[in-house]
């Protein structure tokens, strides 16, 4: 018997978000090409940009080798709150409080470890400890707030949001300014995850020592969400509370326990900008890590390991940027604009899954009705 | 003591706008974290047509003033649009919708301006200059002592904007529309049954939530930013969601929260004015009112009730 091929659920799963990318990278070209410049150039230089590619021509000391490894320390952070945003949303919980719970943590380790002088092997594992810890506060306030008040996570998010910038803003600028830059002071050496003109391969470059973390802990993720019980529970409490409730889960606890998590892995993300990739902060903004790790996650399918990937073209388009304008001349926003494409199609996922289930359910009735008209068939013919 | 009221009104007004805007929209069952995108594509739009017609039209005219407030609500309700489809006919989830929505609305809004200000006016600004509305006072009523600060300095827009709350809290409330849209929300089997397309009411609620976001973003254009930048985003369309579920997805209780808003900010920043305190102490002025929220929610979360089918995706054959 022939069976036309259908697609297993977790192709489909991988499927969806590829259909997406092409979709937003011709659209992007289109835009391209609408502003008078050539859309292979323009992609080329993102990935040379990015040093996925070579460049032409390289300055002194400067080669793929450093504009990878700048890539990689602009991903980190990335991939963090990627995960931050997987953990609580497996629980059904919306964490749009990223941006603050990075804040904390990247504030209060850099006044407790940032400004002393211990030495770096005693100071970057205390940065990731105190990152982890107050994004992990952070963040099991809000799921606090949730289960003991009923406050909704996402106000109490915002509003966390608002307190921590301003309250953060106001001790840098009473106590911490950098008066040239207007930034807080830089964070010594000892204690920033990056490790700033490293001299390789004739190269000087900036090695980020927060990605290796990043993969670890993303498998980390991946083996508790899929592999214990918590992450069962969890995902339980996140497809249906009341179900979850009935089978004997805390709910509440488990919710607490989702955003401790999240926040912690926010705090990650916040140690490895504030202390990595920046190696300072600026009072009175946000960072947009937190809402583009929402996206990411999203275009990830919600998955450990397909935010890694998702994050990484992102990155990519970010980071590769510049170099498309200098190159070939196409605006920066327009990088910002593909990436907003991408996530809006990846968001209509749900459609292209309810459009291939349909067209999977047509074979299958299909199927049946030819097996049915086969024994009808075979039942004629023994009756002749 | 007059300022605080007049300026916590001039923030309080464009934030209820939007908070009714989604409102709407959250009353028919689609969850809206895009107002914030709403409001700025809306901003964007009126003061484009500002800058456009600014050599026909001066730009403080009343007829300018009207012609901004126009493309930005047609702006941000065909903006809206691509949420409603995205949720409605593609059904995808409402919040991850909404994020993404913001965040297309900024890289959108900040692309356009730099090519518009390159291609027509040949200069390289990634803003345009709109200058603060012209204010006005009621002769008369302004001198009650108090409650007179209401009629004075008040820009066009809070006029607008509470002609608007009015029709918008009477179409919700007192018309069969209404009772449709916020049936929507709570049983949309009920509509159905009942012979009305639940897909079209929810697309015209949250077409009329972006118009609603388009005025408030407009306001806020003209009077905190004076001009169009990106730096519009700033999280305005967050609060205004926070005045909503703060005031349990009603108008009037809504209402009630943007004022606590506008006035502690106000009040705040008149308090640090009298006390004389260095800038930096401004910034903790500024968390009063966040503060304030999560305060009163701890005591009156207990009866938040959002609407029941908030966020579903409406399917015939689920029941």
């Amino acid at each position: 018997m022939k069976t036309k091929k259908i697609l297993t659920d977790k192709k489909q799963a991988m499927l969806v978000p590829l259909i997406a990318i092409v979709a937003s990278l011709i659209v992007g070209a289109l835009a391209i090409w609408l502003v008078g410049k050539d859309p292979v150039e323009a992609y080329h230089a993102l990935l040379q940009g990015s040093g996925i590619l070579p460049k032409q021509s390289y300055a002194a000391y400067k080669g793929m080798l450093t504009d990878f490894m700048s890539f990689l320390n602009a991903l980190t952070p990335m991939i963090f709150t990627s995960l931050a945003v997987t953990v609580a949303f497996k629980a059904g919980l919306f964490n749009i409080g990223v941006s603050g719970q990075m804040l904390v943590a990247g504030f209060m380790a850099t006044i407790l470890v940032g400004y002393s002088d211990l030495s770096s092997f005693v100071a970057k594992p205390l940065v990731i400890l105190i990152g982890m810890v107050c994004g992990a506060l952070v963040g099991a306030l809000i799921g606090y707030l949730k289960y003991r008040f009923n406050i909704n996570e996402v106000v109490s998010s915002i509003m966390i949001n608002y307190i921590v910038q301003y309250v953060i803003s106001f001790c840098i600028n009473m106590f911490y300014i950098d008066t040239v830059s207007r930034q807080s002071r830089a964070v010594s050496q000892a204690a920033s995850l990056t490790l700033k003109s490293v001299e390789a391969f004739g190269y000087k470059m900036d090695v980020p020592l927060g990605i290796i973390l990043a993969v670890i802990v993303t498998c980390l993720v991946k083996v508790v969400l899929d592999r214990t019980k918590l992450g069962y529970e969890i995902k339980t409490v996140g497809a249906n509370r009341q179900a979850a409730q009935y089978a004997g889960i805390r709910v509440g606890r488990t919710l607490v326990i989702a955003m401790l998590l999240s926040g912690a892995l926010a705090g990650l993300a916040g140690v490895t900008l504030y202390l990595g990739l920046n190696g300072s902060i600026q009072p009175r903004v946000l960072s947009s890590y937190g809402y583009d790790g929402i996206a990411v996650s999203l275009l990830g399918n919600a998955t450990p390991f397909g935010g890694m990937a998702a994050a990484g073209l992102v990155t990519i388009i970010t980071k590769g940027a510049t170099y498309m304008r200098s190159i070939a001349g196409v605006p920066q926003e327009m990088a910002a604009l593909i990436t907003g494409l991408m996530l809006l199609f990846s968001a209509c996922g749900a459609y292209i899954h309810y459009l291939m289930n349909t067209v999977k359910r047509r074979q299958q009735e299909k199927e049946i009705a030819r097996g049915a008209k086969r024994t009808v068939d075979s039942k004629q013919k023994e009756e002749a | 003591m007059d300022t605080v009221i007049i300026d916590g009104l001039a923030f309080a007004l464009p934030l209820l706008i939007i908070a009714i805007g989604g409102i709407y929209s959250e009353r028919s069952g689609i969850t809206n974290l895009a107002l914030e995108g709403l409001m700025g594509v809306g901003a964007f739009c009126g003061a484009l047509a500002v800058v456009l017609t600014q050599n026909s039209v001066p730009t403080q005219s009343i007829a300018s003033f009207g012609i901004a407030m126009l493309c930005a609500v047609l702006g941000s309700s065909l903006y809206a649009m691509l949420h409603a489809v995205v949720c409605i006919r593609f059904k995808a989830n409402q919040v991850i919708s909404g994020v993404v929505i913001n965040i297309l609305a900024m890289a959108l809004t900040g692309f356009l301006t730099s090519q518009i200000n390159a291609a027509v006016f040949g200069q390289p600004s990634s803003k345009f200059v709109l200058g603060v509305l012209t204010r006005y006072t009621v002769p008369g009523l302004s001198e009650i002592p108090v409650i007179g600060a209401i009629f004075k300095g008040v820009y066009p827009f809070q006029i607008l904007i509470v002609v608007v709350a009015i029709v918008a809290w009477y179409v919700l409330y007192k018309t069969r529309y209404g009772m449709r849209l916020r049936a929507c929300g709570d049983n949309p089997h009920a509509v159905d049954a009942a012979g009305i397309d639940v897909a079209r009411v929810r697309f015209g609620a949250v077409v009329i939530s972006g118009a609603l976001a388009g005025i408030g973003g407009m306001s806020f254009a003209y009077s905190i930013s004076a001009n169009f930048s990106t730096s519009i985003f700033s999280g305005y369309g967050y609060l205004a969601i926070a005045a909503l579920i703060f005031g349990s997805w009603k108008i009037v209780p809504t209402l009630g929260a943007c004022l606590l808003f506008g006035f502690a900010r106000s009040g705040g920043y008149m308090v640090s004015g009298m006390l004389a305190l260095p800038s930096a102490f401004s910034d903790l002025i500024m968390i009063l009112p966040y503060l304030l929220t999560m305060v009163l929610l701890i005591f009156f979360s207990k009866n938040n009730n959002p609407p029941r089918a908030l966020g579903e995706v409406y399917d015939k054959g689920k029941r």
